[in-house]
């Protein structure tokens, strides 16, 4: 980075102008690109099927897209400190087991067997964090090596029926349960309230000290976006059978997640830390604890996705956590959090990346069902779009000449 | 910034390092090497390469700590063995790569680390509008009012990156700032907007200390005083009003004056 500045040449006088297209682009801009994309796929799939705009369907897409979205809302904290954790997958199906084990053969509560798998998912995380930080082995042979082991002792988990039932455990009502008509509303406006808050708080704190408030742009354009779209997702559930529970659980790790990243202290190490770790050091950020925060926070948020997956399937076996390697579980979660612009060299990436990128591979997947494709045209497909949203990327970057951050 | 605070005819100076000896193993790094800063003046440090400069820089920043001498900070034993002690005794340092995070803006590259922020029971939410404010402020007393606030820094010039790590030096009311070669990546213009900036920050009444190889521009015409290593010690101090960029040469390469003309 320092080579490529050193030749920069300085302007006499920086001055303040209006961005151009190029820049909004890779900046305030940067979901353009995936969301027209996430439109043509819409469009394409409406006139391929009839079945895919009704409520149902597009119910389903979500919920189908619930747990790629929450395994890559996680892995989106360790990319953006320039790691990566290819063991998410594995400690999604370990600890599902574990949880299934606890109430199956020990009778555990869910109650108890939930919160302790999540917190079993984040400290395996930060395990490989701390040996990360202190042996000084890259993030990525580590958590190989470690998914790979996690996915051993999840054979060894399992009973010689290779399979927990979880039907009349309780744990098969989190994807049974749908929150409909005022509830559902009430949860949006909730929502909302809590987003307005924010909003105005950063507003009045703005006033307070005299500086110019963009009342349109900041509070009022977002607030009713937010609004437009609650309102037009409720209803779509509601047509059908309400709000899936995976969904909301999902849409509440978005919303903390995105506090975190967007407003708090430890979001902004986390960038800093991407971009340039040596600089984030020298300013005095614990560079090794931020880290693995990032990683216990994937490390839980890969528990919680496996929770619901093995609550969808009704069970836990092999195939929990994709299956032996991590199968195509693994894959998704790092497509999604990239197509959704999350950058793999670090510091780079907004909380919606993950529900974007969730929502191309979701639709991928339902659109092509529906059109009664077979899987392995799905796979395909999925791999081209992977690289063709990277490659945009790029060649916005190039012919924009500004590069994205 | 207090100055002038008790001894007011004798000037006491900001820094002051007698007789400073570092070795690394068996390399002497300073071998007695000697400084002193007063309030609102340019120190510059140069010397061939080797010649301690930098590891002078760093003990005084507190990255080295050192063998022997003496280290004092306003007649004060100095006692730094940290960064952060050093920080806290008012020295800050721009180092030659800057350290700014590119994906960041100016008010996010200046408060790194620091951010002014809310309760831990909000999860230390940052008070952006807060840090904009001071960011301002430093800004316009360093005259660049109109630098963009939210841009990400790797957008900005070199200039102006350099301009916001010196801002970053600052934000905090040090007493000395050193500054790491800071005309080398920077074009002409861009370098004789950097020594303006530095010889307000002086006439704010800070000391200033940097090491450069920029001796026939920014040396000889934007300090006041050159002190010049060789071997690990100072052989010179020279008044840059007085000196020629040739001089300063000879000085650091100990030469013959009639040969390092010719050459």
């Amino acid at each position: 980075m320092t080579a490529l500045m050193t030749t920069l040449e300085a302007p006499a006088t920086p001055k303040l102008k209006r961005r151009t297209f190029g820049e909004l682009l890779t900046t305030d801009l940067r979901a353009l690109p995936v969301l027209v994309g996430l439109a043509f796929l819409w469009i394409f799939f409406t006139y391929q099927s009839e079945v895919f705009l009704t409520a149902r369907n597009l119910s389903n897409l979500l919920l189908q897209s619930t747990v790629v979205g929450i395994m890559a809302l996680g892995l989106m904290f360790v990319l953006l400190v320039k790691e990566i954790d290819l063991s998410l997958a594995a400690i999604n199906g370990v600890t599902a087991v574990l949880m299934a084990k606890l109430i199956v053969e020990f009778g555990f509560s869910p109650w108890l067997a939930i919160p302790l798998s999540i917190l079993l998912g984040a400290a395996i995380a930060s395990f490989s964090a701390r040996w990360v930080s202190f042996v000084g082995v890259p993030s990525f042979v580590v958590t190989l090596g470690l998914g790979l082991a996690l996915n051993g002792i999840q054979l060894l988990l399992l009973p010689p029926t290779a399979r927990y039932g979880l039907m009349g455990t309780g744990i098969e009502h989190i994807a049974q349960t749908y929150i409909t008509g005022l509830w559902s509303w009430t949860l949006v406006t909730i929502g909302i309230a809590l987003y307005a808050l924010l909003i105005f708080s950063n507003m009045h704190r703005r006033r307070q000290l005299g500086l110019p408030v963009a009342l349109l742009t900041s509070a009022i354009m977002p607030l009713l976006g937010a609004a437009l779209l609650g309102a037009i997702c409720v209803s779509i559930f509601n047509q059908h059978n309400g709000i899936p529970l995976p969904v909301l659980i999902f849409v509440v790790l978005l919303g903390l997640g995105g506090y975190l990243l967007k407003e708090t202290q430890f979001g902004l190490s986390l960038y800093a830390i991407g971009n340039n770790d040596e600089a984030a050091r020298r300013a005095g950020i614990k560079v090794p604890v931020i880290r693995m925060y990032a990683f216990a926070i994937a490390g839980g948020v890969a528990a919680i996705a496996g929770i619901i997956s093995a609550s969808r399937t009704l069970g836990v076996g092999v195939f929990s956590g994709g299956g032996v390697g991590g199968g195509t579980l693994l894959l998704e979660s790092i497509a999604a959090a990239v197509i959704g612009g999350v950058s793999l060299f670090g510091g780079r990436g907004a909380i919606y990346a993950a529900l974007l990128g969730a929502l191309v591979i979701g639709t991928v997947q339902n659109g092509l069902n529906l059109m009664g494709v077979e899987n392995e045209i799905r796979l395909i497909v999925t791999g081209v779009l992977l690289i063709v949203a990277v490659s945009i990327d790029k060649l916005i970057e190039k012919f924009t000449g500004q590069k994205s951050f | 910034m207090d100055m002038a605070s008790n001894n007011l005819d004798t000037r006491t100076p900001l820094i002051s390092m007698r007789n400073i000896r570092k070795s690394f193993g068996s390399l002497h790094a300073l071998q007695g090497a000697s400084i002193e800063v007063y309030p609102g003046e340019i120190v510059a440090l140069v010397g061939d390469n080797g010649a301690g400069k930098s590891t002078l820089v760093k003990v005084m920043a507190g990255v080295h700590s050192f063998d022997s001498g003496d280290y004092e900070i306003e007649g004060k034993p100095a006692n730094i063995k940290t960064p952060s002690d050093a920080n806290e005794r008012g020295i800050a340092t721009v180092y030659q790569d800057l350290a700014l995070c590119n994906n960041l803006d100016a008010v996010q590259n200046l408060f790194l680390g620091r951010e002014l922020t809310g309760s831990s029971w909000f999860g230390k939410r940052i008070n952006r509008a807060a840090c904009e404010v001071r960011a301002r402020e430093v800004l316009t007393k360093m005259r660049l009012g109109n630098l963009s606030l939210t841009r990400p820094v790797g957008a900005m010039s070199g200039g102006q990156r350099q301009n916001i790590a010196i801002a970053r030096s600052i934000l905090w009311q040090p007493k000395i700032v050193i500054l790491d070669e800071p005309t080398a990546a920077l074009s002409h213009s861009a370098a004789e907007q950097v020594s303006s900036l530095i010889r307000s920050l002086a006439d704010q009444g800070l000391g200033i200390v940097v090491v450069s190889h920029d001796i026939h521009h920014f040396v000889v015409n934007a300090t006041d005083r050159i002190e010049v290593m060789r071997l690990g010690a100072n052989v010179a101090s020279l008044k840059s009003m007085e000196v020629t960029g040739e001089m300063v040469v000879n000085a650091m390469v100990g030469g013959n004056e009639s040969v390092n003309l010719a050459g």
